[in-house]
């Protein structure tokens, strides 16, 4: 089982890009994926094409909220792991899961320990486990994610962008999450990147796994509302991505 | 017990008694005291006298010590007039008789021909066999301490026809159990019905015909007190050893087939020494009560195609499956498996269809073990990708079953059947959901299998109480709308009894230690009355963390010797807390504030605190932002109590805890409670009302003050004193 995470801040592409590599991996490799979408801002689900019924965070809150009225005679750890269950949206080529809205105020020491589990011993099934993180990356803080194979840091074509990328990584390292190997991907970047922009790639130690191009076509998709996981294989943000999957160990 | 069946063992050991004798001095006479006696190839002198009494007897004239021991072991024959023989002199006929049998049997090897084959095997001409030499003893005797046959069953006498015969002589083989067969009934015995089909005989195939005599039987007996002797440690002479060894590990019983006249019941009488009881097949009178039996001693009528398995469940054997029998792997490892859809055959219950999950506790006789029955279409019937109902409805029997079962029981249907490689369970109850994958079904997986699974598990995991597991799996939606109400009703009885649960009522409280990155110095402990500060955890999902993690933050913390069960102090609950507080604790009260109150992390939804001067406390909600009549805002308060701290006067808790019996139950409980912030007032209104009113207050509410009424300890007091709160005229809080 490979796990891939993509973070960035927002704004930086990295939800078309999860989906670029759900659809790269599901024809290239196995139809056996969990993509989870770990931005509290959900909207993964509608790039791949799909209606989400139900968050992780919000059967969280729904068990706190409810704590005496749960199903009788089912522990807290069986209804999450029901719930969460039925919350899965199975499509041929993946199944999503989305892990909704943050904490609010008051203990989740106890849901999140169980959350963890649950999620670990789900992602066990799968080939491949895609989560499109958001910039604070705050699941990776808090444990509810395990470890990493590949995570890819996206940014935007600037020395500041890069920097905050830069920044992330570190407190990564600071949290001691296990992440095997850390790339950065520019995004609708220009062909040829400027002096300081290598400048800062260098400074900020980061390994730059691929370059993507701006692409008029997704572009469109984007702005028409449709979802970028059926983009033609021929466009440019596509063939980028099969570049850099392929030098990936996957 | 009825004098009857005790006068019939006694009569039978005195005729038997008297024909040892009267044999003894024949061949005394004719072959002299120093004539040898023995079984031949065997080392143990004659068992039953060397293992009961530790005799070593070795020659005719030894044999008669024997008679004397016999003798003094007889009974007098009850009388018409008088009194009830008990129990004691039934079981010493019975002892007598053994050692009547061994007289005689051992008498029948000096003479010539042996009446006996002496080979593993019986022959064309010779059925018999006579006693096992050490070779046999030591092969076969060991199968009984490993398991491999759990016991015997002393067949004596005959079936009504050659069919009866051979199926039993099958159920028995197929329990793994060796059948010894002997004595004769109107001249006819099993052995020979056997033999009349063409049944291969001897102890290869664990059919063996020991002899036609009555008295053959003791060549079972003599078995099993030899297994005693090579390897249950027993010396000779170690009566009670060997009797408990045998009653203990060796499940044998006696099936009494046919007419049972005197002889036959005094050959019972020995065996319930063993602690064998005796199952006849005729209406011979009952010994019902246990004692020296594990169960009942001696059972009848009981019906031929009832017989074996009657038997097993009265000597308490219990069958061992170690091996699940379904056509794909089966393990843990395979627990947490999800099928995806795209390589599902088949979906069972889940949203789109109706389902339940349900065990019931029956009688004995209601259950037939091993019966698995699917009602409706089987998976072969069915295409691919077709979702359908399911229900599985399990019943349950068994010597040691208790109501409090099973729940525990039904909740073990999502484990076991999730260990099979290819099958995905969820939900329990009346929200279950399964997948079975392609793969598995292509391997054979049917849903018959859900019962072979619950069926080896439940014997599995739970022999000591499960005896007999049937299992009926419905895939009609008919049938299972039909029974999903009563289901329901009894889900609903369950829960209703679980809610009554009390502190007392269990000896195991669990530890909660997940807070310890924050609060390293705090553990909570959960009791069913009290529930984890957070409000989170109750005592059952502390229980299922437990078994889920044995390693994990959920610890089971034995109560011990209770210190003060009014405060809630124990001693190894003491221990524990001060063990894993990094010694920080020495001791806490859970039905307490005042003294050693229980510690809290940090996260606690309320606070209480004592409002001295009004005998009362208040209580606040931790969304509560404004002043309290302590003088202190939450924040402020919670720095009394949070972390670890243990300070008198002061507890961080749950709102649902407010509710509790447990309450702060020492000082009185919730009707202490004189202050609280308005909202939170509100929200527990009914459950106050509740508490009022079991106190002989109808309208506790009203009497509360809470931040509108009053926001200074001074403004409480007034207001309580006018509403005449009934934590003024409680016992002085200190």
């Amino acid at each position: 089982m490979r796990t891939i995470a993509i973070s960035g801040k927002g704004g930086t592409g990295k939800t078309t890009l999860a989906a670029l590599i759900i659809r790269w991996l599901s024809e290239n490799r196995s139809r056996s994926i969990l993509a989870v979408d770990a931005d509290s801002n959900v909207n993964l689900n509608d790039i791949l094409g799909v209606k989400i019924r139900d968050t992780v965070g919000a059967i969280r809150e729904e068990m706190k909220k409810s704590v005496d009225n749960l199903p009788a005679g089912m522990t807290k750890q069986q209804f999450l792991e029901y719930k969460i269950q039925t919350s899965l949206v199975e499509t041929r080529n993946f199944d999503l899961i989305a892990m909704g809205r943050p904490e609010g105020p008051g203990c989740y020491c106890y849901a999140n320990n169980l959350l963890r589990d649950i999620l670990k011993t789900l992602g066990e099934n799968y080939d491949y486990v895609v989560i499109d993180n958001e910039a604070g990356m705050e699941h990776l803080s808090r444990r509810t994610t395990q470890a990493i194979d590949y995570l890819l840091s996206v940014s935007d074509a600037s020395p500041r962008g890069i920097q905050t990328a830069g920044r992330i990584s570190k407190t990564l390292e600071e949290l001691d999450t296990r992440v095997r190997r850390r790339f950065l991907i520019l995004n609708r970047a220009p062909e040829n990147l400027t002096e300081t922009v290598m400048g800062a790639i260098q400074q900020e130690e980061l390994h730059l796994l691929a370059v993507i191009p701006e692409d008029a076509a997704l572009l469109k998709m984007d702005r028409d509302g449709m979802p970028v996981y059926n983009i033609s294989a021929n466009s440019p943000a596509y063939q980028a991505v099969n570049e850099f999957m392929n030098k990936l160990d996957l | 017990m009825s004098k009857l069946i005790a006068s019939r063992a006694i009569r039978g050991a005195h005729k038997l008694v008297a024909r040892a004798e009267n044999e003894l001095q024949q061949a005394i006479k004719e072959k002299g005291t120093q004539e040898k006696v023995e079984f031949p190839n065997t080392g143990y002198y004659l068992p039953i006298s060397y293992g009961i009494l530790g005799l070593q007897i070795d020659t005719l004239g030894g044999l008669t010590e024997l008679l004397e021991e016999a003798k003094i072991l007889l009974p007098q024959i009850p009388e018409d007039s008088l009194w009830l023989p008990y129990l004691g002199h039934t079981l010493d006929a019975g002892m007598a008789t053994l050692f009547a049998d061994e007289i005689i049997e051992a008498i029948k090897y000096t003479s010539n021909p042996l009446p006996y084959l002496t080979a593993p095997n019986p022959s064309e001409s010779q059925l018999w066999l006579g006693a096992a030499n050490d070779v046999i003893m030591r092969e076969r005797g060991i199968e009984f301490v490993d398991g491999t046959a759990p016991g015997f069953a002393a067949c004596v006498g005959y079936c009504p026809t050659n069919e009866i015969a051979v199926k039993i002589a099958r159920e028995l083989q197929e329990k793994n159990l060796y059948v010894f067969m002997s004595a004769e009934t109107e001249g006819k015995s099993m052995a020979q019905q056997l033999r009349e089909e063409g049944i291969q005989m001897g102890w290869e195939t664990r059919l063996v015909p020991f002899g036609n005599d009555v008295t053959a039987t003791i060549h079972a007996l003599g078995f099993a007190t030899r297994v005693a002797l090579s390897f249950g440690g027993a010396q000779p002479g170690d009566f009670q050893r060997v009797l408990r060894y045998n009653k203990n590990r060796v499940f044998a019983f006696v099936l009494a087939l046919g007419p049972v006249d005197d002889e036959k019941h005094a050959q019972a009488a020995g065996a319930i020494n063993y602690g064998f009881p005796t199952i006849a097949d005729t209406d011979i009178d009952q010994i019902l009560p246990t004692g020296i039996c594990t169960y009942e001693h001696v059972v009848s009528p009981v019906s031929h195609d009832k017989i074996v398995a009657k038997a097993i469940e009265v000597r308490g054997l219990k069958i061992s499956i170690t091996k699940v029998p379904i056509p794909v792997p089966f393990g843990p490892a395979f627990q947490g498996e999800r099928v995806r859809k795209d390589d599902m055959y088949v979906e069972l219950a889940g949203q789109p269809n109706p389902g339940f999950e349900f065990l019931a506790i029956k009688s004995l006789d209601e259950v037939e073990d091993g019966k698995i029955e699917v009602v409706g279409p089987e998976i072969d019937d069915l295409d691919e990708g077709v979702q359908i109902p399911l229900a599985i409805w399990v019943d349950v029997a068994g010597r040691q079953m208790q109501p409090d079962f099973e729940p525990i029981l039904e909740r073990q249907i999502h484990d076991f059947i999730n260990c099979a490689n290819g099958v995905f369970h969820m939900g329990q109850r009346d929200i279950n959901w399964a997948r079975i994958s392609k793969e598995a079904k292509a391997k054979g997986f049917k849903f018959r299998h859900f019962g072979s699974i619950i069926h080896a598990k439940l014997h599995g995991e739970f022999g000591k109480i499960v005896d007999k597991v049937q299992v009926k799996i419905y895939t009609r939606e008919k049938e299972i709308l039909e029974l999903i109400d009563l289901a329901r009703k009894v889900y609903h009885e369950r829960d209703a009894r679980l809610a009554d649960m009390t502190d007392e009522s269990v000896d195991t409280f669990y530890s909660c230690t997940l807070c310890q990155s924050f609060a390293p110095n705090h553990v909570c402990v959960i009791t069913p009355e009290r529930s984890g500060l957070c409000g989170a955890y109750n005592w059952l999902d502390g229980k299922a963390a437990y078994q889920i993690n044995p390693t994990g933050p959920n610890q089971p913390i034995k109560k011990g010797i209770p210190i003060d069960e009014r405060k809630g102090q124990w001693e190894d609950i003491n221990t524990f807390v001060y063990n894993s507080s990094h010694k920080t604790l020495e001791r806490f009260n859970a039905y307490s504030m005042i003294e050693d109150p229980m510690t809290s992390c940090g996260c606690f939804e309320c606070i209480s605190c004592i409002l001295p001067s009004t005998n009362g406390i208040m209580v606040v909600y931790r969304d509560y932002a404004g002043m309290t009549p302590s003088g202190m805002k939450f924040s402020t308060l919670a720095g009394t109590v949070g972390g670890g701290v243990q300070t008198p006067g002061f507890i961080g808790h749950s709102k649902h805890y407010i509710g509790s019996k447990k309450f702060i139950s020492h000082e009185g409980g919730a009707m202490r409670i004189v202050w609280m912030n308005r909202n939170l007032k509100e929200e527990l209104e009914p459950i106050l009302r509740e508490i009022g009113k079991q106190n002989g207050i109808e309208d506790l509410c009203d009497r509360i003050a809470d931040d509108t009424l009053a926001t200074t300890e001074e403004e409480v007091l007034e207001f309580i004193t006018k509403k005449n709160h009934p934590a003024l005229s409680m016992d002085p809080l200190f």
